[in-house]
Order: C-alpha cells, then structure tokens, then sequence
C-alpha cells in the first residue's frame, strides 16, 4: 500500500524547500558517501514503542470517559468523542507512514508522518491534556502526558531524519552529474580516437 | 538472542503501567494522606504528611528516570536475567501500588514494597554497565 501519486509528489516538493540546506553550493565531502543509511534508530524505538503504548492509552482514555460521561455538559460530550475517533484514525495513519518512511527511506511518507504529528496529533492532545473543562481525572493526565512526549520526540527525530535524507537525495543526484560526464568525456574520447584513426 | 521475543515490548509496558500509576498517584494523593492522619488533625500535620508523600513519589520519579535510561539506551535492553527481574518488579509494584491508591492504604506503606523494587532494578542496571560484554 503505498501513498498516491500527486500527494507524494507534493510532499517530496515541500520536502526539498523545507529541509535541503541551501547554504551549501555543492555536495561537502565531509558527507558520507552515498551508500549510508540514514534510517534513524532512535526515531525507529519511539514508533515501535509508541505502536505499543497506543492501545493502553485508549482503553484509558475511553474507560475514563465511559466514568464521566454523565457530568460532561453537552457540548463536550460530542467534541470530546470526536477528537478521540479523529485521533485513534490518525494514529494508525500516522504510525504505518513512519514505520514506511524510516526503515525504507522514503522521503513523502515521512513527511506525510512529520506533518500529521505536528500539525494534527499534537494539538489534539494538548487540547485534550490542558482543556479544564474536561475534568480530566488523574489517570488521563499521566497518560496523555506521555503520549504528548512521546509526539514531541518524534516530531525532533523525524525532523532530524528528513534532514539528512533530504541531503543524501541531494548528494545523489551532483554525484549522477559527474556519473553522467565521465562516460559523456568516454564517448567523446572514443570519437576523437576513431577520428585520429581516419 | 535468536529471534525477537515479546521480552522487550512486555518490559516496556510494564515500566509505563508502573509509571503511569506513580503519575496517578501525585495527583490523587489526598485520600491517602487523609487515611493515616488521626481523625481529628490539623493543617500542618496534613502539609507534613502531603510532603513526605511528595518526597518519596520525587524520589520514585528519580529511579524510574535511572532504569528509563538505561533500559532505552539499549545497556541492558536485550538481557533477558535483567528483563525478567524488571518485568516481576514493576508488575508487583504496579499492582501494590494500585492497591494502595484503590484501598486507601497508610503513608508509610508506600515507602516499603515500591522503593524496595526500584533498589534493586537500581543497582541491576548499574551492575550491568561493570559487566564486560
């Protein structure tokens, strides 16, 4: 299963304006070669264990809500209910694009995760964590608290990620150029011998 | 190790259940505190009981942020001996601790079965760093 095509595309243009270093006029040869991994381990823990962490933070969350449910005024009944469906949809979204991304490179899926942590998941669950009219009781504190760490952690890590995949794509395509000049200077050789030769 | 067991998410979770329940606790503190004062008691004694409560959740807090980083860092991640002992601590200090919250034990239960857990993990993890792989 894999994203389609114009959301991809858009995604790799966002990618490159965002995280290429353009202060740079050509590829560092401080930089590796580009044939290292930039998969990030420490971005690869947070999602497996956040993977983990997900279905005990909703049987929290909906066994808190199932208590309190009947002294919730009206309107947050329904809001609450909403932000937690969007918010378990999102998740598993969220959580395939970054296993997808991270283990096999791909510069739009991890994107596509960057974006959904920052600009959806997070806010969700501050809203949910530091609304007061939510009574929240002290067991969903302790568990959106760590829900909101871990969000935080890997909106760092990705960032960190695409960063350095985006340089290494970058890196690639100078080192295509001189690739594509030597065997052009090749072939230009070979017709200047067979010139000589008549 | 051959293949990837459950070993490593099972310590995981446990950690975090043992950790979300010690949250909890800072939170609910209050009907405990007010099970082990005497029945008639005044204000200071309840800021001395409330403090000495805190102290020891700050000092629990300390603890976990030691095996945290040492489990996350990957020292002593994939040790099954270590694992195994982690995974029966918390979960006894994760049900103890319930108990305490859901049956209003006293203050000074707290203190025994959870810290002494957390003494042993404490020194498992450093112990292991010494160990040469």
């Amino acid at each position: 299963m894999e994203l389609p095509d114009p959301v991809r595309q858009r995604l790799g243009n966002f990618s490159r304006t965002v995280f290429s270093d353009s202060s740079r006029t050509g590829p560092e040869y401080s930089e590796g070669p580009d044939n290292e991994m930039v998969s990030s381990l420490a971005l690869q823990m947070s999602l497996y264990f956040n993977t983990y962490f997900f279905p005990l933070w909703w049987v929290s969350c909906i066994m808190m809500l199932y208590i309190k449910y009947s002294v919730l005024p009206d309107y947050y009944k329904f809001i609450v209910i909403t932000v937690i469906i969007l918010i378990t949809l999102i998740e598993a979204i969220r959580l395939y694009l970054g296993y997808m991304g991270n283990l096999q490179e791909k510069v739009p899926e991890l994107a596509g995760f960057w974006l959904l942590s920052l600009l959806l998941q997070l806010p969700l669950i501050l809203f949910l964590l530091l609304n007061e009219g939510l009574i929240n009781l002290p067991l969903e504190k302790a568990i959106h608290i760590i829900f909101t760490i871990f969000l935080t952690f890997q909106v760092v890590a990705a960032f960190l990620t695409l960063k350095k995949m985006v340089n290494q794509l970058a890196v690639r395509f100078h080192l295509q150029d001189f690739d594509r000049l030597s065997a052009n200077r090749g072939d230009v050789g070979r017709m200047r011998s067979s010139i000589e030769e008549i | 190790m051959g293949r990837i067991s459950g070993l490593v998410p099972s310590r995981f979770l446990t950690l975090l259940a043992h950790l979300v329940v010690v949250i909890t606790l800072f939170w609910s503190r209050d009907s405990n505190i007010l099970a082990c004062l005497p029945l008639r008691f005044t204000p200071e004694e309840y800021g001395k009981q409330d403090t000495q409560l805190v102290v020891a959740l700050s000092v629990t807090l300390g603890l976990f942020a030691v095996e945290l980083a040492g489990f996350l860092s990957g020292v002593s991640m994939f040790n099954s001996t270590q694992s195994l002992i982690s995974i029966g601590a918390h979960c006894s200090a994760s049900v103890a601790l319930s108990f305490f919250i859901f049956e209003r034990w006293e203050c000074t239960t707290y203190c025994v079965l959870p810290a002494v857990t957390e003494m042993a993990l404490f020194v498992a993890v450093f112990g292991l760093k010494k160990k040469p792989f």
